[in-house]
């Protein structure tokens, strides 16, 4: 029997505006004072409460540097999950264990950027962390590394290049519903994605995220606590993190090539959960590029490779009725992109019934952390019924 | 070239990798205690648990295992504005175990795919390549 299961759940959620980059009206630390606030004030919870703080790669707001703006009573627990986009939901993860753990009882996970502090922040992400091996060739770590998995995908599996339009798609028709989106006004049709230019084949501008200036936060708590608060609980049904051990830092040397980093973790997350692909009634797929996106779902079996193409349709991934709507919010493509973790609140939003594609009756929702990532994660929340 | 490279994001496992480019040769690791090949480099062979890395000169011919044909590029790779657009790719060689490195192709790509034979090219240190020596590849014809 699993000691997590159900046993923590996010009772608040907050964010500041998506900002285009580098025009945040305010500095990182106060995007991130902001965030956490709101998520307070959404739970019902004082600032002062929380004594756990977890973010994952490159967050530069420390709870250190925060509890004096919160008024922090005591700090019981800080950590951060290692990697970037992989490391969220497993940053969501270690604030359950903690709370699971007694070590922390109101556990706050977050992310804030903001350009005019530091230089960019993907220059900050990557520079670190891109081995020789690719940067002397011209490689980027995360934008040319995409492209070829993308084209693996499509040249040697056979996987149609219209499912990579199919999730730029889906999360443009999202945005067309929510105001606060960045895509929201600004409707992609076939034609715009194929005119849009190509960045590195066979990803064009369409299917690529960018990074905007903004900070969003999630609180967690017991799930005895969870059923005295106002919002309804967005119980965590299980949350996996990790590599197979043909994976980890292996500059493409990983198998199976096209998977990104997902297979072990899906398994462990159905078995945790006590659900499967077929369940679930809405994920956040983490597009950073739409081609890591489309082996995200292949890798935790909604699809195989041989029926991707039947499956990945924009029909398919869109709310009320789709079978498996995806990036409701607009995703990280149309809606923002703080390096997913908007897609956190999102996912709650969605159990919530609050979001603005909901997909009625929602029960089961799916957050799919950083794709190919070296280390990545994913969690699936449930409503009170699904325990 | 020294132990200690300018790029700092890997592990620091493959100078010799760098100091072989450097001096007209490639080499790929291999573990000296069970013989297998090693790519990335690490420290410690993580099947036998030996620390003993060899680096075998391996002929420079493989497979075009994937690739992409670059239209634009970040701050990470000024220095490869000029050349846009370019292809870079993965090469996977039998002859080290499968190992996959990563390049740039250099020629003619016509009728570029997957699975085409590819032969390496040394080019020297140069700015576009951070300093580093290099293997660009080409397709075999």
């Amino acid at each position: 029997m699993s000691m997590f299961r159900g046993r923590t759940a996010v009772v608040g959620i907050g964010q500041t505006p998506y900002y285009k980059r580098a025009t945040s009206p305010d500095p990182e630390m106060k995007l991130a004072l902001r965030a956490i606030v709101a998520a307070c004030d959404d739970a019902g919870i004082e600032p002062a409460e929380i004594d756990g703080f977890v973010s994952y790669g490159s967050e530069r707001n420390t709870g250190q540097k925060l509890m004096p703006g919160l008024g922090t009573r005591q700090l019981r627990h800080a950590a951060l999950a290692w990697t970037h986009g992989g490391g969220i939901p497993a940053a969501v993860g270690l604030a359950a264990q903690a709370i699971v753990a007694g070590q922390a009882e109101v556990v706050v996970v977050y992310r804030a950027m903001a350009e005019q502090n530091f230089q960019r922040l993907s220059v900050a992400v990557t520079q670190d962390d891109t081995p020789a091996q690719f940067l002397a060739n011209g490689i980027d770590m995360v934008l040319q590394r995409s492209a070829m998995r993308a084209q693996r995908l499509i040249e040697a599996e056979g996987v149609p290049a219209a499912t990579l339009e199919a999730i730029a798609m889906a999360s443009y028709h999202h945005a067309q519903n929510n105001p606060a989106a960045n895509g929201y006004g600004q409707p992609l049709t076939t034609e715009k994605y194929a005119a849009s230019r190509m960045i590195s084949e066979p990803l064009r501008l369409h299917d690529c995220s960018r990074e905007n200036d903004g900070a969003a936060a999630v609180i967690l708590v017991s799930a005895e606590r969870a059923a005295t608060l106002k919002q309804k609980p967005a119980y965590l049904l299980s949350c996996q993190m990790g590599a197979s051990a043909s994976g980890g830092s292996r500059e493409d040397n990983h198998n199976p090539y096209t998977s990104v980093g997902f297979l072990d973790l899906a398994q462990r997350l159905w078995a945790e959960s006590g659900y499967g692909p077929g369940d679930i009634d809405v994920a956040q797929i983490y597009e950073n590029f739409t081609g890591m996106a489309v082996s995200s779902i292949i890798d935790h079996g909604f699809c195989t490779a041989a029926d991707a193409g039947a499956f990945i349709r924009l029909e398919n991934l869109i709310a009320p009725s789709g079978t498996l709507p995806i990036n409701t919010s607009g995703g990280n493509l149309a809606d923002g992109f703080i390096h997913g973790m908007g897609l956190v609140c999102e996912a709650v939003r969605q159990l919530r019934g609050t979001s603005t594609n909901q997909v009625p009756g929602a029960r089961l929702s799916l957050m799919a952390g950083g794709p190919g990532d070296s280390v990545t994660s994913t969690a699936l929340f449930g409503t009170g019924d699904t325990l | 070239m020294t132990e200690t490279l300018p790029i700092r994001g890997g592990i620091g496992a493959d100078g010799p990798f760098w100091q072989a480019l450097a001096a007209g040769e490639f080499r790929i690791a291999r573990c000296g205690g069970c013989a297998a090949w090693l790519w990335p480099a690490h420290f410690r062979c993580g099947y036998c648990g030996s620390w003993d890395i060899d680096w075998p000169q391996v002929e420079p011919v493989g497979t075009l295992f994937t690739w992409t044909r670059n239209h634009a590029v970040g701050e990470l790779l000024a220095e490869r504005r000029g050349d846009l657009p370019y292809v870079t790719l993965l090469v996977e060689l039998p002859q080290a175990g499968g190992a996959r490195v990563a390049g740039v192709l250099h020629g003619d790509d016509t009728g570029l795919a997957i699975s085409m034979t590819v032969r390496g090219v040394i080019r020297p240190a140069e700015p576009r390549a951070k300093g580093y020596p290099t293997m660009a590849w080409e397709i075999v014809r």
